[in-house]
């Protein structure tokens, strides 16, 4: 008699720790089925972004916060194909689609149509206009303008280069002119050239190469992220001294900046976004879903590596990675309740 | 007196004729010598030496595409890319950073090319797919495989690898000097070997090339094969040169690689390659684009003037009447 008794108290007790556990969001979200569209997986950064997605969901999926949450990737970064592609989503009947856009605008109708058939959409990294869906911005402007804010930190005087993104994309825009604030905030810098990388190693070093011996001393180097090291091999090619080389997370450039600074006492600074803000995207997809109530517009804090915290940031970042940060749903709970 | 000026000009036109890759040649001083001009004068010598470095890897590609071009109308590989990047992944993990494996690492490269070259063209033959379409979604495997093998991991090349990438003699890289002497080679095979004339046969006319007795589908299966194993030695080189191999080292080299074929004076539609030409025109790209960086040109402007410099290259340099 006891013992049942005992049992029931034990069962009672292990359902309330298990109500305890599902938080904030009260609706059950176990069988809604959330998607990642991705425009492009070609760079190191994208494939941490979706290795993230995969390991965080799976868990997810496995503990049945959700019932599925699969990626798929456009094959030619085209945002029709994109467009085509959320089109799918919204046929084979998804509860929320998380995306990450190859344009701004150019989802816009088809995302309308996905939020008309009652879908949730979540756009994080490359956002979109579209009012009907949640953006979570990266604050892109702060990270142009850190850079000029971290050489005028320096007391560094003198020629700036500045290596840009994709010409045409937003997220290049912003960080331009979050450079173009900088130095107009410390008139002690000059941009002297300005090139186009586009977030590709081979060629921002090939760029940099060919504007370089038309260039006079560069004090410093201004970049979005990712090509860093490209930039550093056309200067060691060059034969020229090495500049502050503002750096973007990726393991081969804290690598090589450890080198320098194991070598010869080289100092800089890294930031960009964590790839894993793909898994903010999906707790907040879920936390919707479940029925909490989300801005539409949303700013992710920039992951940023300095001279101190080199060594642990590179060690716990893999080879061929970005530095990461993967969020778990506690941490969009708890971002969330902050807002409010 | 009249005549007199005429016959001049006949003769400057037979002149030019022979010589498709002129325009490209003058377009490339002239760009160079208007870079200079726009950085004030320095560095004149420097940006010859990097450019050279650069065309270097561009004329290794394009020498390929060229091959390819001239076997016939609607011949293109667009998978070198995806080669590229395949390509250079192999090599790194090949050579694994040491110095003895840096030869093993070039040539498992070059294999890896070659059926990627080998695969273009079954596609292209046993599934009779246009050539565009089937290099294009051959492509997308070899990139899947790349990133397969890959997984956007970098790995370094051997020390001797990059140093020798660097190296110069007496101011000239030694890439170009070796990418020059594969220019040669292919210049010499298109002159004096029966592949070489059967390319140009089997571009100039495939049927009566097949009715003289020439295997009009092996030619075009070197061809393939050849551009294919060229982008993977590229490859290996690309990786050496920029510390380390990543999955888009190879993204500019698909319209680059057209651009220059087609500027540097080989016929678009098959049946005369012009080995000068992909020098120049080479130069040329990488010079224009350097020129227009350095005159800071935004980059909505840089797009539109390459695209109309590229065409005045093209209507300069193609002799009238006879495109």
């Amino acid at each position: 008699m006891k013992t049942i008794v005992q049992k029931v108290l034990g069962a009672v007790a292990v359902g309330s720790l298990l109500a305890v556990q599902v938080p904030a969001s009260a609706a059950d979200t176990a069988s809604k089925k959330i998607a990642l569209s991705n425009n492009f997986a070609g760079n190191s950064w994208r494939q941490a972004m979706l290795k993230s997605w995969e390991k965080v969901t799976k868990e997810a999926v496995a503990q049945k916060v959700v019932a599925q949450a699969p990626s798929f990737t456009t094959a030619e970064n085209q945002a029709t194909e994109q467009a085509a592609q959320i089109q799918n989503m919204i046929l084979q009947g998804y509860d929320a689609i998380v995306v990450d856009a190859a344009s701004p605008t150019a989802l816009n109708g088809a995302i309308k149509k996905a939020c008309d058939a009652g879908i949730v959409v979540v756009s994080f990294d490359g956002v979109v206009t579209e009012p009907c869906a949640y953006r979570i911005a990266v604050d892109f402007k702060q990270l142009g303008e850190m850079q000029i804010d971290y050489f005028a930190s320096r007391g560094l005087k003198g020629n700036l280069l500045e290596v840009r993104g994709l010409a045409g994309v937003f997220v290049d825009d912003e960080i331009h002119q979050g450079i173009g604030d900088g130095v107009k905030k410390h008139p002690e810098y000059k941009i002297v050239g300005s090139v186009h990388g586009n977030w590709t190693q081979t060629v921002a070093q090939k760029e940099v190469a060919a504007i370089l011996s038309t260039l006079p001393t560069v004090t410093a180097v201004a970049t979005q992220g990712g090509d860093g090291y490209g930039v550093a091999q056309a200067f060691k090619a060059a034969g020229r001294p090495l500049p502050v080389i503002f750096l973007g997370n990726r393991h081969d450039e804290l690598t090589w900046w450890k080198e320098q600074r194991d070598a010869s006492k080289y100092e800089t600074m890294s930031g960009s976004i964590a790839p894993g803000s793909s898994t903010f995207a999906f707790w907040v997809a879920q936390q919707i879903l479940g029925g909490a109530k989300v801005p539409k517009d949303m700013k992710l804090p920039l992951t940023v590596v300095t001279q101190n915290t080199l060594d642990e940031a590179l060690k716990n970042t893999e080879p061929g990675g970005v530095v990461n940060m993967e969020y778990s749903q506690k941490d969009v709970v708890d971002f969330l309740a902050k807002l409010k | 007196m009249k005549t007199h000026t005429v016959s001049h000009f006949a003769k400057w036109q037979r002149w030019r004729a022979g010589r498709p890759w002129l325009g490209s040649c003058l377009a490339a001083v002239l760009a160079w010598a208007a870079t200079v001009f726009s950085g004030q004068g320095q560095g004149s010598g420097e940006l010859l030496t990097v450019a050279l470095t650069f065309s270097a890897f561009t004329v290794l590609v394009s020498l390929g595409q060229m091959l390819v071009i001239s076997v016939g109308p609607g011949n293109a590989d667009l998978s070198i890319p995806s080669s590229i990047a395949l390509s250079g992944a192999v090599a790194m993990l090949v050579m694994d950073g040491s110095n003895a494996m840096i030869v093993p690492g070039i040539l498992a490269a070059v294999l890896v090319g070659a059926l990627v070259g080998v695969f273009n063209f079954s596609l292209i033959r046993v599934l009779s797919i246009p050539p565009i379409i089937a290099t294009l979604a051959g492509s997308l495997i070899v990139m899947s495989v790349a990133i397969a093998i890959g997984r956007g991991l970098k790995i370094k090349p051997p020390p001797l690898f990059s140093d020798f990438m660097a190296m110069r003699l007496f101011g000239i890289p030694l890439l170009a000097v070796v990418v020059l002497a594969v220019s040669i080679a292919i210049a010499l095979m298109l002159e004096r070997t029966v592949l070489g004339r059967s390319i140009e046969a089997v571009g100039q006319n495939d049927r009566a090339a097949g009715l003289a007795g020439m295997r009009v589908e092996l030619t075009r299966f070197w061809a393939y094969v050849i551009c294919a194993a060229l982008a993977g030695l590229a490859g290996a080189l690309i990786s050496g040169f920029s510390g380390g191999n990543s999955l888009d080292q190879g993204q500019e080299y698909i319209l680059l690689t057209i651009a220059v074929v087609v500027i540097g004076g080989t016929v678009v539609s098959g049946g005369a390659p012009c080995v000068p030409g992909i020098w120049s025109a080479a130069m040329f790209m990488f010079l224009l684009v350097a020129m227009l960086n350095a005159a800071g040109a935004g980059p909505g402007l840089r797009m539109l003037l390459t695209g109309l410099i590229i065409i005045g290259v093209i209507v300069a340099a193609s002799s009238p009447g006879k495109r």
